[in-house]
């Protein structure tokens, strides 16, 4: 029945549903591109980029903030610094022994050793992008929740997010929650300059069997 | 059977169908102009097409969705109208349907980023109700 009432009969003006079809389309792109080119000419800029931006493969570009020594094996982990002293491994001078979140005007990315470092040291402040039934149930001791969703409905989150003068860490649910990245570039064009990414998340911090915090209760 | 048939290809119910999905369209259209970052992002979300060209399709899919909703409501080209929104949702229900299969938890961008519905099976039962709508919307007028 729906093909033979769908299907495009000779009295319907030789193929006039296909062309009317292709019309909508290209009128409908027509305007979507000039809407957007004029959002691009436009100082206040509501354009796109015409080629979006891979930032799963800018990640792996990404300077890496890495504690290599395990905390618990070594005593005095920061000495593994010395392979390149110029690099954002150095220590911070203002954070003695902690591995270098840089202002690159980008996120960078840091992994697992280098914020137990951190966390032990509260030397960061580790926002947790995942919803805010997620953060209740477990998260990172001391961390704070923006949820990414939250972020892009009230902008101003970001631009209000007081890190006390320390560099941010965002993390979320791991693996291929890209939530705390896309947050990291908002932490950064909201004008915080030293922002990590941590993309292990949580389930890597619980699973190496770190404390964790739960909703109403201290650091376990 | 054949007076439900009869119902559905009066020239009345058509016109009605077309003048609701075109509403509806509009207001999905609108909504994602406003805001064709949150837009990108939520396309983004649901993984379904290339990284670089997740930006066209943001661009010029609500335009497309406006255009039509205009040729549905104002009964210009109407039946290419309806064909389009037909397909288009098609497209939206599979990609939904595929997120949940996925188990991916993401916001469906539907109506654009203040429609916070979370891909789920109510999104599912949504979107079919407007195909169906829009599919009577495409259906041919009996004549006479």
């Amino acid at each position: 029945m729906a093909e033979k009432i769908l299907s495009m009969e000779a009295d319907e003006a030789g193929g006039g549903l296909v062309r009317g079809i292709v019309l909508i389309c290209l009128v409908g792109s027509l305007l979507g591109v000039s809407y957007n080119w004029f959002g691009l000419a436009n100082p206040s800029g509501w354009g796109l980029p015409w080629i979006a931006e891979d930032r799963m493969a800018m990640l792996e570009q990404m300077e890496t903030v890495d504690a290599e020594v395990g905390v618990a094996e070594n005593d005095d982990p920061y000495l593994t610094n010395d392979s390149d002293p110029a690099a954002v491994f150095a220590e911070a001078s203002s954070n003695p022994g902690l591995p270098e979140i840089a202002a690159l005007g980008r996120p960078v990315q840091i992994k697992l050793n280098a914020v137990r470092l951190y966390v032990d040291a509260g030397a960061a402040l580790l926002v947790d992008a995942r919803e805010p039934d997620e953060y209740a149930e477990a998260r990172i001791p001391g961390a704070i929740n923006l949820a990414y969703d939250q972020v892009v409905t009230d902008p101003a989150l970001l631009e209000n997010l007081d890190s006390g003068g320390r560099p941010i860490i965002t993390y979320c649910g791991g693996g291929e929650c890209e939530q705390s990245l896309s947050l990291a570039y908002e932490l950064v064009a909201a004008g915080h300059e030293r922002v990590a990414v941590y993309m292990g998340g949580f389930p890597e911090w619980y699973e190496a069997d770190l404390p964790v915090e739960a909703a109403g209760e201290g650091i376990e | 059977m054949d007076r439900l048939r009869r119902v559905l290809t009066s020239p009345w119910t058509i016109r009605i169908c077309q003048v609701v999905t075109g509403v509806l369209f509009a207001w999905a259209g609108l909504a994602k102009i406003g805001d064709l970052r949150g837009f990108a992002e939520q396309i983004h979300n649901f993984r379904m097409i290339p990284v670089p060209l997740e930006n066209l399709a943001a661009i010029s899919l609500p335009w497309i969705e406006l255009v039509a909703a205009m040729a549905l409501v104002f009964g210009v080209r109407a039946r290419a109208g309806a064909v389009l929104a037909t397909g288009l949702l098609g497209v939206f229900t599979v990609a939904v349907l595929a997120a949940l299969a996925r188990g991916l938890d993401i916001e469906c961008g539907c109506f654009g980023t203040h429609d916070a519905t979370r891909v789920g099976w109510v999104k599912v039962g949504q979107n079919l109700l407007v195909l169906a709508l829009a599919f009577v919307g495409a259906l041919r007028a009996r004549r006479g």
